[in-house]
């Protein structure tokens, strides 16, 4: 018996390292779990803290063609502005005006606000990025992200200042979305090429052609409907031949990814809570 | 004893902060990955407990994985590098060398410190990489990774070494 304890005691460390080891793969399988466990995430604060120090310095660096991009953009927008001035024009002594009011409403539960990207990885299976906002802004976990390129991904999990986003190069993401005019389909990533995602499970009758746009359904309550993701690349069987895969080209570069905008939907809880019902 | 600890405890703060910062930001053509802080653990000396090295190995894991989102995979791989580094050194050492060498080249010869080095790192890898890439069967990704990174690292280590005060 005595022999016995020595050995253990001798051997102690084999017990920290079963320990230490078990506690590492705690952490590898139940990540999905931890949402709330922020501190284990680059949201925590000292983590999120540094991060926002390094970006400071880093987007210096980057000004100048951050200028062009918000040029361009602002260009867009105020020709957007003219089209919808002309639009407005054209209908304002009409009836349809009371038609338009009647169809907006549907995405008055959208509300948007800005971030910045404090860090970012693209060469994981499963990337995430940080993001400078958290639940003090009004950020939470379930929530839409975008630029002016296209979607980005859905935040995760948040603390009060930081927020972790799932972008779509995360093997985990799968986004609701559709192709222009056809039908619905599912945007999964493969782990691989970061410029690309995968249309899985498209159906045989549809008549899908190489250079279809891909945009989010807006049926998921997460995303309003309309935002780009990306062009469909190259058209391929599935690995069961049941139906079709297609490649994406993404028209967000993850690569260089600095202001977002983030998407909240005021209706959520209710839309989710009233299809709960029925699953 | 005391400005041993402290020595460490500096030397952990700054290499944790240049792998966050600096060198888990870097992936050469995508695969390539640094992990430097593992020379620490390399170059502990010989009669560091093994529960200080477990713990040193853990630690780096822990910070690293929370810095990258990759909850557990570092602290899982660091600590395995930490527990068996004991048993390979020992296939290195031989009855020339102080009783509590430093691992180096000084110590070991750069063949004898290369070999040691890469066999410690090998089994870091060989642990990271299959925990991250756990869902997808991609083996011909793992296997590039795994190499590259073992030889970005090993880069690291022998530029650490020109660098290092006690050979």
């Amino acid at each position: 018996m005595r022999s016995i304890l020595d050995i253990l005691i001798k051997h102690n460390h084999w017990f920290l390292f079963l320990l230490l080891e078990g506690i590492s793969f705690v952490l590898v399988v139940f990540f999905n779990n931890y949402q709330r466990a922020t501190i284990f995430t680059s949201a925590n604060s000292i983590a999120g803290n540094i991060y926002s120090a390094i970006t400071n310095v880093d987007s210096y660096f980057g000004l100048k063609s951050e200028n062009e991009i918000l040029v361009d953009h602002n260009k867009k927008l105020i020709n957007d502005i003219e089209i919808l001035k002309a639009r407005l024009r054209e209908y304002e002594d009409s009836a349809s005006i009371a038609n338009m009011q009647f169809t907006s409403q549907h995405n008055e539960g959208f509300y948007y606000n800005t971030a910045k990207v404090v860090n970012n990885s693209i060469n994981k299976v499963n990337n995430y990025i940080t993001i400078d906002k958290g639940t003090s802004q009004g950020v939470n976990s379930q929530m839409g992200v975008f630029n002016d390129q296209g979607v980005i991904g859905v935040t995760y999990t948040s603390s009060s200042n930081y927020t972790v986003v799932m972008p779509l190069l995360n093997s985990k993401s799968i986004i609701s979305c559709k192709v222009k005019d056809k039908g619905l389909c599912t945007l999964k990533w493969d782990g691989m090429e970061t410029r690309y995602s995968y249309l899985i499970d498209l159906p045989r009758y549809e008549l899908f052609e190489n250079g279809d746009t891909v945009v989010t359904s807006g049926f998921s309550s997460i995303f309003p409907a309309g935002i780009p993701l990306g062009r469909i690349d190259r058209l391929e069987d599935s690995a069961d031949g049941q139906s079709y895969r297609a490649r994406v080209e993404l028209f967000v570069d993850f690569s260089d990814i600095d202001n977002v905008f983030v998407v909240g939907n005021s209706n959520r809880e209710e839309q989710e809570e009233l299809e709960e019902i029925f699953n | 004893m005391t400005s041993k600890t402290i020595t460490r405890t500096r030397n952990f703060v700054l290499l944790t902060l240049a792998q966050v910062i600096i060198f888990s930001q870097i992936h050469l053509f995508g695969y390539a990955t640094a992990c430097i802080f593992t020379i620490f653990l390399l170059k502990l000396p010989r009669h560091t407990t093994q529960n200080e090295t477990i713990i040193w190995g853990f630690l780096f894991g822990i910070i690293t994985d929370i810095f990258c989102n990759t909850p557990g995979i570092h602290s899982a791989a660091a600590t395995s590098m930490a527990f068996s580094r004991k048993y390979i050194l020992a296939a290195f050492t031989h009855k020339g060398l102080p009783d509590d060498f430093i691992p180096g080249v000084k110590s070991l010869k750069w063949g004898g410190y290369i070999v040691y080095a890469i066999i410690c790192i090998a089994i870091f890898y060989a642990v990271l990489f299959p925990l991250e890439l756990f869902a997808i069967r991609h083996f011909t990704t793992l296997l590039i990774s795994t190499s590259s990174s073992i030889a970005l690292t090993m880069l690291f280590v022998i530029v650490a070494e020109f660098f290092s005060p006690n050979k």
